[in-house]
């Protein structure tokens, strides 16, 4: 992994189902302050696609790219 | 060879194309077999079968007569439906590296699968049928059962929805100061060959199927697994159709399910004109709407219904063990309950088989069925913009405030 701000806070979120790993997102974003940076670690199939998206369309804006880990997915967000 | 494997496995599928894909090759399915796609009747068989092979006395059921209960799964076309659908997902799940052993850190969801399950599994047997046959391909045989029970699971999915939300019930995750490291990825991969193999197995069955002369099983076996496939690929799930519109204000699934019935229905009305097909038309009733509230209710609580269920168990999802175990209690208890608790007077016994074909002829169906779907549309693009309107409104007093 190529060098990023060092995240705030994590959210490991292995093994939870859909939709679960967006909830508990979204949560955690909301808690947070403004600016500071969420690690998602997450492998349910069905948040790959809606974590980014509805971090997204919630006005949260990802740090960069997702990153594909194996059978997992690594988000970073922008509270 | 990359750039043709990476968009295939590497990504998912967009949900509309796969809802059109499924929406016309399950009117094709009934063209050539005159069933249709349906998964929840199979389960019920399958709980008969257990049941059987515990030595309970069955044959006086009135339920598994209406089912046909007859042979084995592995003779029956919808056996093959399931079974398809299984290996399907499976194998697109390998080909893509894609299984892992992924164990819920909340324990409680166990007991939310298992308990969801069975109520999802006795409320789609009660108005028979699931998401699929009084759901998605209900809709396209223009039987009315189909539109009460979209109706009756909107609000059943409604009450799941706010159970979901409540800090007991979603529980609270571990949110740790700083970065974690992910887990290491293993640098041999070897799923995709299993898949392959599995693949060159059911493969050689289904043309051991249409070598026999058994086209039916072939079939099923055939649509079962373009069925699994596109479920997987799509990551279709219409436990979140509804949900999350209600959830996170998410509309993409459920306005691609909408776009796959519409597309269903045309071609339906126009291979039942054409071959004079008599559509599949179930019984109207209350139990058709208390089945699908309960049915609407179940699926929230378990993640999922019976069809998406199958796909997340073959990525190694295994909250979705008792989820299965579930439905097939759930569905088995029904057909137990539908006469020897009363189950069919109370609830069943008033209703009438009401098609819309027979009531208000093809062109009548036709526009009733595209403006029911257009409205459904127009409810569901509505609940978004309605949901997004709340949270801005919600963070200007937040911001106000602080």
């Amino acid at each position: 992994m190529q060098a990023e701000q060092e995240a705030d806070f994590t959210l490991d979120l292995r093994g939870e189902s859909c939709p679960y790993p967006v909830i508990y997102t979204l949560e955690a974003l909301q808690g947070m302050n403004k600016g500071e940076l969420l690690q998602v670690i997450t492998d349910c199939p069905g948040s790959f696609r809606n974590v980014p998206e509805e971090a997204i369309a919630h006005g949260y804006t990802l740090a960069q790219d997702p990153v594909k880990n194996g059978q997992e997915y690594l988000f970073y967000i922008y509270a | 060879m990359k750039t043709i494997i990476q968009p295939i496995f590497q990504r998912y599928w967009n949900p509309y194309v796969v809802l059109l894909i499924a929406g016309i090759l399950s009117a094709l399915y009934f063209g050539l077999t005159s069933t249709v796609w349906a998964v929840t009747g199979e389960f019920t068989r399958l709980g008969g079968d257990l049941l059987k092979l515990f030595g309970v006395d069955i044959s006086g059921w009135q339920y598994y007569d209406m089912v046909h209960l007859q042979g084995s799964t592995w003779n029956r076309p919808d056996g093959w439906i399931v079974w398809g659908m299984f290996a399907g997902a499976l194998i697109m799940v390998l080909l893509s590296n894609n299984f892992k052993i992924r164990r819920p850190q909340q324990k409680r969801r166990y007991v939310q699968g298992l308990v969801g399950g069975i109520i999802a599994g006795f409320g789609a047997r009660l108005a028979l049928g699931c998401n699929l046959a009084a759901f998605f391909t209900g809709v396209p045989q223009f039987s009315f059962h189909s539109w009460i029970f979209i109706v009756a699971t909107g609000i059943g999915t409604y009450f799941g929805a706010k159970l979901t939300k409540t800090r007991w019930w979603k529980g609270r995750p571990t949110l740790t100061k700083g970065a974690a490291k992910p887990s290491t990825v293993k640098k041999r991969i070897i799923q995709p060959y299993i898949g392959s193999a599995i693949a060159i197995v059911y493969i050689g069955l289904m043309i051991y199927f249409f070598a026999t002369d058994q086209q039916l099983l072939g079939f099923g076996a055939l649509f079962g697994l373009a069925f699994g496939i596109l479920i997987e690929r799509g990551q279709i799930c219409f436990t979140s159709a509804f949900r999350d519109l209600f959830l996170v204000g998410r509309s993409v699934m459920a306005k691609a399910i909408i776009v796959g019935m519409a597309i269903s229905s045309i071609i339906t009305v126009f291979i039942i004109s054409v071959y004079d097909l008599t559509p599949i038309t179930q019984i109207a009733a209350l139990s058709t709407f208390v089945g699908g509230v309960l049915f609407g209710l179940g699926i929230v609580m378990a993640s999922g219904c019976e069809t998406g269920m199958m796909y997340r168990l073959m990525e190694g999802q295994v909250l979705f063990l008792p989820v299965f175990a579930g439905n097939i209690i759930g569905a088995t208890f029904l057909a137990y309950a539908w006469d020897h608790l009363g189950v069919y007077n109370v609830l069943a016994k008033g209703g009438t088989k009401i098609n819309l074909l027979d009531s208000i002829g093809p062109v009548g169906a036709i526009i009733a069925t595209l403006a029911m779907l257009g409205i459904l549309y127009a409810l569901t693009i509505f609940q978004e913009k309605r949901y997004h309107r709340n949270l801005t409104m919600k963070r200007g007093v937040k911001t106000h405030a602080s």
